[in-house]
């Protein structure tokens, strides 16, 4: 009776969610799963879990799942079923027609994160070496892509210098535009642990989130900054370290560019971000910048976690490289305990990021501009490689409406509801003649999509990701896929129906592959993931099993040494008017997922139903609204409805959200600015108005949401519109 | 705070959290062993290959020491330490054997025993069932008493259950909330026979701070919080 059934056989794999990539056993009978428990050998979670790894799975085998091929000839046109032959036939004679008519550069892809490396890696070949161009470009874009240019530019390498244990020797942990405890929860359980031994916390965010205050985890500073002054707020924490003589002018001067950082000294040093002036300007007591700056340059151990807070901004890079010259100007690099460590969103983002996916780059951000590196490309691959860098994912959007970027290949991503300015988007998108959606469920993008690819989750296939703290991790097969292929395998055949014949037994080769064309990578392999467990690049003859703590000895720039970047601070246009008087911000919430394409189709809904809109007492009582109202939210960019509630998490003046939902619609809202090195849109700033909904406008918002979602918690709104 | 965390490993429990001390040598059933200072007399039971029985220790938790069940002998002591709650000292020589802890600890289980459901004894595979194995127990000696068999489960949460009928009250999942995940959602509320596993304020799990990481029904060494995917007809008592 109610002993529980036990599992028959245990597989180890990697939760596919955040960027903590916590090992799992993922427990079966048959081909059933039916439970996740943490692996206590993962190194990143040391046998612990969120709710999201260890429970909210079942997505794999939810209805909604896409099991045959589809085909249409125009988007108003039905799916049509057809067998993966046709399919694959279909979309290379499309390719085919399209380079055509409209060249070789008309086409292009995006990689996804939720994907593999090895999927990765074969995504971003199929556009270069089958496509023939670099119109090849990855979500990273929209996330961390101001991290790889700004950790880059001081540091030399665009990745964590840590590992994740190593925040269990930091003196003093300093979050920045991140929220842990709902995020990462993994790691923000291991950062509420050294907290609770004594660590002080410094947050800078402009919402008091649940990392700043919760039961034995409280912020001795906490910046509530106003959305988009992150780098004067870091400016001016630079300030006060280099006007009361904080910093560490032994580590800079054996470490560092000397004169890079007098230079630097001097932009900051300046009155310009003097506390005061900063202050006013952030919204922030200048006491407290002073406050948060000599604690983080006292450490001894100080440690630097960020998220998308950073780089979402027009200043995303600069933000980056703030947080980069603060630690060199410190000493708080090489070393346990100390560093700049990004919070990475997505289970592989770090792997989208470091394989190549770039229009720009080859792997290990390597260019393609570089004849070396092509030819090393070129010889493995047998055909020749474009030298041109390719088009940016909004690029690629942009020369859709001007009519010269004509079909897509797009795996496991869905720009309508993730990217900016979502108007813009769709517009692109039915400009376009074959885009190909590679994905495990219908989505907003394949909306407009031609070709319909079902995808395989990560419980059902082989490879590795790479997690935010650089660790390769095995992904190995717990159930059949259910259309029949592995991603990796589609994107094969999709490749050889292009008339690139390459075959591969297994996944393995693949690694193999992209381990010969990776420095970084080029000693992984599965037999040695099998036999060590995980391991952080570089993996090479140098570290063989992987590399802990970047940075140790030296920084990976021509020189070796760290330098100073000049980050002065400009404001974003995006500016609060009469009309927009509020600042909108986004974040994420513990039970949801990104997009929530997976957790909304788990019982994690049972706890967050919605998304809603967070505003101060007095914001909501000057418009007359109380909690539970429906209100418009209106930027210059579009507006959407969401329901308000009275939080104390944000100071008058801000709003914030969660996007985990479709129907909240909150990149209809934001701008369409970005940063000005990287493209990264600006999500963290928009100027809003708020106002409650009028009854007829109820009526016309539901008609909105009314697509073909097939979502059993919405089927009822859907019956209600059909209805009426 | 540095092997406990990167010590552990997967199919060994140390019981108690691994340490970083200076290496210290002791004897366990006669056999050397060199555990580093800081070190239960548990985790060197362990290293030793001469594992003890237990119940409220597992290696992810600091040391409790409620259960009784994983008494030893030491050389020049009085009494059975709880070994989870004894530091390893240079020289010591520990038992973990003998008639007489034999009898203790079956005395003990037979006490956990009589306050759980008679037809989950058998074919279960919980860690409890477990330890029944190693003392080689099958059922106790009691007639029915005062129990906990029909106090309600639990099912608010989507994901796993609690079954106070299982409940052995030994904290662990209290203590996994506090020390793994940091969330401080559990407590143990009332005293003596009245004392059970509470969530918030005596709430529903669901209803409670609980963010349902799961670290307490791993904890669990009873099935008492378990997986509801693990009952596919849905979960009812015998």
């Amino acid at each position: 009776m109610p002993n529980p059934r036990k599992p028959e056989k245990e597989t180890i794999t990697i939760c596919a969610y955040c960027g903590v990539g916590c090992g799992f056993k993922a427990e079966t009978i048959g081909n059933e799963i039916v439970r996740m428990t943490p692996w206590k050998d993962g190194k990143s979670n040391h046998g612990h879990s969120c709710i999201k790894g260890r429970f909210s799975y079942d997505y794999y085998r939810h209805p909604d799942r896409v099991k045959t091929p589809m085909i249409r000839a125009s988007i108003d046109d039905p799916w049509q079923e057809v067998s993966w032959e046709e399919a694959f036939a279909h979309a290379a004679s499309e390719i085919k027609r399209i380079q055509a008519k409209y060249g070789r550069a008309s086409v292009g892809g995006v990689s996804s994160s939720r994907c593999t490396n090895e999927e990765i890696f074969l995504t971003m070949k199929f556009v270069r070496a089958v496509l023939g161009n670099n119109n090849i470009d990855n979500c990273a874009r929209i996330c961390h892509s101001p991290t790889q240019f700004g950790l880059s530019a001081t540091v030399g390498a665009g990745a964590a210098s840590q590992h994740f244990d190593s925040i269990l020797q930091a003196d003093v942990i300093m979050v920045v535009g991140a929220n842990p405890t709902e995020g990462h929860p993994v790691f923000g359980s291991m950062m509420k642990r050294r907290i609770r031994q004594g660590a002080k916390l410094i947050v800078i965010d402009p919402r008091r989130t649940e990392t700043v205050d919760s039961p034995h985890c409280r912020a001795d500073v906490h910046l509530a900054l106003r959305p988009g002054t992150n780098v004067a707020i870091l400016n001016s924490l630079a300030h006060v370290i280099v006007r009361e003589n904080l910093h560490a002018p032994e580590f800079i001067k054996s470490r560092c560019e000397w004169q890079e950082f007098e230079h630097w000294a001097e932009l900051v040093g300046s009155d310009e971000y003097s506390p005061e002036n900063i202050g006013a300007i952030a919204g922030v007591d200048p006491e407290d910048i002073r406050r948060a700056a000599r604690i983080y340059a006292s450490g001894p151990r100080s440690t630097v976690y960020y998220g998308l807070g950073v780089t979402e901004h027009s200043q995303g890079s600069t933000g980056v490289m703030c947080l980069g010259n603060l630690a060199l100007s410190c000493g708080m690099y090489g070393r346990e305990g100390v560093g700049v460590n990004p919070l990475r969103g997505q289970g592989n983002v770090q792997g989208g990021s470091c394989l190549g996916s770039w229009p720009h780059v080859l792997t290990g951000y390597r260019f393609v501009t570089d004849d070396a590196t092509r030819s090393s490309f070129e010889a493995e691959w047998g055909v020749e490689l474009d030298p041109e860098p390719g088009l940016r994912l909004p690029n690629m959007f942009d020369a859709a409406l001007t009519g010269h970027f004509k079909g897509m290949y797009i795996m496991g991503e869905d720009p309508v509801q993730s990217d900016p300015n979502q108007n813009h988007i769709i517009a692109a998108l039915r400009k376009m003649e074959c885009v190909i959606v590679h994905d495990i469920f219908l989505n907003e993008t394949s909306k407009y999509a031609h070709v319909l690819l079902p995808g395989s989750s990560s419980l059902e296939k082989d490879g590795t990701f790479t997690n935010a703290e650089r660790r390769i991790s095995r992904v190995r097969k717990v159930v059949e896929p259910l259309a029949g292929y592995q991603d990796w395998e589609v994107t094969v055949k999709l490749m050889n129906a292009l008339g690139y014949d390459v075959q591969y037994a297994h996944a393995g080769e693949v690694l193999d592959e992209l381990a010969r064309l990776s420095p970084a990578y080029s000693g992984a392999s599965f037999e040695l993931l099998d036999r060590v467990g995980s391991a952080q690049w570089p993996v090479d003859t140098k570290a063989p099993e992987g590399t802990e703590v970047l940075h140790m000895e030296q920084f990976p720039r021509a020189n070796g040494l760290g330098t100073f970047m000049l980050t002065g601070f400009v404001p974003t246009r995006e500016r609060i008017s009469e009309q927009y008087p509020l600042l909108l911000t986004t974040g994420r919430i513990l039970s949801q997922y990104n997009v929530g394409t997976q957790t909304r189709r788990t019982a994690n809904s049972q706890w967050h139903p919605e998304d809603v809109l967070e505003m101060s007492r007095g914001d909501m009582q000057v418009r007359g609204l109380h909690t539970g109202d429906r209100v418009t939210v209106a930027s210059r960019f579009g507006a959407t409805q969401l329901k308000v509630v009275e939080s104390n998490r944000v100071n008058p003046g801000i709003v914030y959200t969660t996007f985990h939902h479709a129907e909240s619609k909150a990149n209809a809202v934001t701008s369409d600015l970005s940063d000005w090195a990287t493209n990264c849109p600006e999500y963290k700033v928009t100027a809003v108005e708020v106002a409650k909904v009028k009854p007829d406008e109820k009526s016309r918002a539901r008609t909105d949401t009314a697509h073909p979602a097939h979502r059993e918690h919405e089927a009822e709104a859907l019956v209600a519109v059909e209805d009426a | 705070m540095w092997n406990e965390v990167r010590g552990l490993r997967d199919g060994v429990d140390y019981g108690t959290p691994p340490r970083d001390g200076e290496p210290v040598s002791l004897t366990v059933d006669g056999t050397e062993v060199t555990v580093p200072a800081g070190s239960s007399v548990m985790l060197a039971t362990v290293q030793a290959g001469r594992s003890v029985p237990k119940l409220c220790a597992t290696d992810s938790l600091e040391a409790f020491g409620s259960c009784r069940v994983c008494l030893v002998e030491i050389e020049g002591q009085r009494g059975y330490p709880a070994s989870c709650t004894t530091v390893v000292a240079p020289g010591m020589e520990v038992r973990t054997q003998s008639e007489r802890l034999t009898t203790l600890r079956k005395g003990v289980m037979e006490l956990y025993l009589s306050d759980f459901p008679e037809s989950e004894i058998p074919d279960g595979w919980s860690e409890l069932h477990r330890t029944l194995e190693e003392i080689g127990l099958e059922g106790h000696r009691y007639g029915e008493g005062h129990n906990h068999f029909r106090s309600p489960v639990d099912e608010s949460n989507p994901y796993f259950l609690f079954d106070p009928a299982k409940c052995i009250v030994c904290s662990r999942c209290v203590r996994a909330c506090e020390e793994v995940q940091g969330t401080f959602a559990l407590t143990i509320q009332g005293r003596g026979f009245e004392s059970k596993v509470a969530a918030g304020q005596d709430e529903p799990f669901m209803e409670s701070e609980c963010v349902s990481c799961g670290a307490c029904v791993q904890a669990c060494p009873s099935h008492a919080l378990v997986e509801k995917s693990l009952f596919p007809g849905g979960y009812e008592r015998a």
